[in-house]
């Protein structure tokens, strides 16, 4: 608090010019510090030490710090790991669809509306995300379960007999958690993009004649995917470390390789092996965020 | 608060901190015992005890992981901690990386309280030389339904059965898996596997994934599952999980099969960095008195390895009947084994 208070003082010139500059510049090389090392500290050297682990091997349930590929060697000639890890890609790419398709319409009936409910319901549908994670994946189960209300509903209803099982612990189940989950993810960037579409082009649309259908198809999606897909690629980045959501509500299909990550820890100690699977799901998102930059660029340029 | 202020306050406590420390040895300071253990191993009422009898202070750090036990042992080589409480398959590694020392059972009378069952643990023995006390048990049981099962399943062999096919959940634990399998299959040692019963116990498990509806995560989660309905059959994690159905109304019975079941001992070790081994000693031999195995039966509703009849009081009177966990052969091969089965499609 000291420090911001000072720093913002100093900006004032009738006191910056009683004190010596060498001072100031002193303090706010501290400040810059405090700034960009702490986060780098707490984050970039945990991520480090995490990329050396990988390079190291366990004997005997021991840590042998000695530099070997032997981990990133495994990680691709063990067709366990090779295989779970493009079946979590293909879940989270699948996740990231989903989102996007329903997040757009979501999205765009919410930029259709007129004042204050148009703002009133963009909130009501990003209020999911303070709601705990863990929560709203009990909250699934408890709508899918066995006992859960979508059977009560339907048996009520006359539709089944008996409760199914065809709702609960599946690949459905987990896409269809996982897109409720990540939805308002989606939601927010969407919308964000059609925020941008400028009223005069559609106003000139109408104007030289063009239907809604032709607008919407000829200006207001071509200048709002870009913006989309950059938000199904952050929704992807977040489907590809959810390792709990499959857990929970995937049942015998729910094996992700956030867990295979898990696994290599705890009673396990393979830490060098979790790590390099670890680097291997990193890099793969290091890369979708390379690829949504491009796009963003790309849609700017234009 | 002004910077200079607040650095002459950080000088002036440092200062103090240094000078109490300088003077504490000198005011001959009471002998300090530091313990690693999980909660509810070092409550209140009998360490207030230990305490008020030799006069040592207790300092208890709590570990939520096998993990951080190891990660906290290997840091200081054990310098850090008296005694630890730690489960028996991990002592193979605890020995190898020589973080504990053996424990003289001559100067722990109260050894003699130990009940038959927890007299010769093989896993905490090696050279001949015990390394720890066994303190607190229990299994990995199964769990059942009454409405489904008037009378308990006799055998593990209930988990492939199709009439329960969809209706069976099982815990997601590698070696927790492969141990049952393997007392299913009458394997005599389950914890040193050939190539031949590895790949026989894989067909066995690929096979029951057809049964298992999901494998679940801890606890709390196998819980709310099984509570959920729609389940006749578990592989639990412990006993606790049984009381924990009862309370959310579903009327569950417990049981260890008749080959067996995985047992579990956290048992009480001194570390090899311990600064006083006689009070660690004297530390382990409380833990022996008979009514800290009553106290910890009546509130955790796990075993106690000194009290009998406390045990039987919270029905667990089955320890001759459970295979105690020991270090497998190679943990990573198990691991990778499960996680086979798990990415394994099918049907």
């Amino acid at each position: 608090m000291t420090d911001l208070s000072l720093a913002a003082s100093g900006a004032d010139p009738a006191i910056a010019g009683a004190r010596a500059p060498h001072r100031r510049w002193l303090r706010r090389t501290a400040l810059r510090l405090a700034v960009y090392g702490v986060p780098a500290l707490l984050i970039l050297v945990p991520l480090a030490t995490f990329l050396v682990y990988s390079f190291w091997t366990t004997v005997d349930g021991r840590v042998v710090q000695s530099f070997t590929l032997a981990n990133y060697v495994d990680f691709l000639a063990k067709p366990v790991y090779r295989g779970v890890f493009t079946g979590t890609l293909w879940l989270a790419s699948i996740v990231a669809t989903t989102s996007l398709i329903f997040g757009y319409i979501i999205a765009y009936l919410v930029w259709r509306l007129e004042g204050r409910l148009r703002y009133f319901l963009l909130l009501l549908s990003v209020i999911p995300l303070a709601m705990n994670y863990i929560v709203k994946i009990y909250a699934m189960r408890n709508i899918l379960g066995y006992n859960g209300s979508l059977n009560w509903l339907l048996v009520h209803a006359g539709l089944i007999e008996a409760p199914s099982k065809l709702f609960i612990f599946n690949q459905t189940a987990v896409m269809i958690t996982m897109a409720v989950i990540y939805l308002p993810y989606a939601i927010l960037p969407i919308f964000l993009s059609l925020e941008r579409v400028s009223p005069s082009l559609l106003a000139a649309s109408a104007d030289l004649g063009g239907r809604p259908g032709q607008t919407f198809r000829n200006v207001v999606l071509p200048l709002s995917l870009p913006g989309s897909i950059v938000g199904a690629l952050f929704v992807m980045v977040l489907a590809l470390g959810d390792y709990l959501t499959p857990q929970m509500v995937g049942g015998n299909q729910g094996f992700t390789f956030g867990r295979a990550i898990w696994s290599q820890f705890g009673m396990a100690f393979n830490w060098p092996f979790g790590a390099a699977l670890a680097v291997v799901l990193l890099l793969s998102v290091v890369l979708i965020i390379l690829v949504a930059a491009a796009i963003s660029r790309h849609a700017r340029v234009k | 608060m002004h910077r200079r202020d607040f650095m002459t306050g950080v000088t002036a406590g440092l200062a103090g901190l240094l000078l109490s420390s300088a003077t504490l040895p000198a005011t001959a300071a009471p002998k300090e015992l530091r313990v690693l253990t999980w909660e509810g191993y070092a409550d209140e009422p009998w360490v207030k005890a230990f305490e008020a009898k030799t006069g040592a202070k207790v300092k208890i750090t709590y570990t939520g992981s096998v993990d951080e036990i190891f990660a906290k042992m290997t840091a200081s080589k054990g310098e850090d901690f008296d005694v630890i409480a730690i489960e028996t398959s991990s002592y193979k590694r605890l020995t190898q990386e020589k973080l504990i020392q053996p424990v003289d059972l001559t100067k722990v009378p109260n050894a003699k309280n130990l009940l038959p069952a927890f007299r010769e643990v093989s896993a905490i023995v090696f050279d001949g030389k015990p390394y720890a006390v066994p303190f607190a048990w229990g299994s990995i049981p199964l769990i059942y339904d009454k409405k489904a099962f008037p009378q308990p399943p006799a055998s593990w062999s209930v988990l492939w059965d199709d009439k329960y096919k969809g209706r069976i959940i099982a815990m997601d634990d590698a070696n927790n898996a492969i141990v049952t399998t393997a007392l299913l299959l009458g394997y005599k040692d389950p914890f040193n596997l050939t190539d031949a019963q590895f790949a026989e116990i894989k067909a066995k498990l690929l096979d029951q994934k057809r049964y298992v509806s999901t494998y679940y995560a801890g606890f709390d989660d196998g819980v709310s599952i099984f509570a959920q309905g729609g389940v006749d059959l578990m592989m639990s994690m412990g006993e606790p999980q049984a009381p924990m159905l009862q309370k959310k109304g579903v009327d569950v019975g417990l049981t260890i099969p008749k080959e067996g079941a995985i047992g579990w001992i956290d048992c009480w070790a001194i570390s090899a960095g311990a600064r006083d081994p006689a009070l660690a000693l004297a530390f382990i031999d409380f833990m022996l008195e008979k009514q800290v195995g009553t106290y910890i039966s009546e509130k955790t509703g796990y075993g106690n390895t000194t009290n009998a009849d406390a045990n039987a009081a919270i029905g667990l009177t089955y320890a001759d009947k459970l295979v105690f966990l020991q270090a497998p052969e190679n943990f990573a091969r198990r691991i990778d084994l499960w996680n086979e089965i798990k990415a394994t499609p099918v049907e």
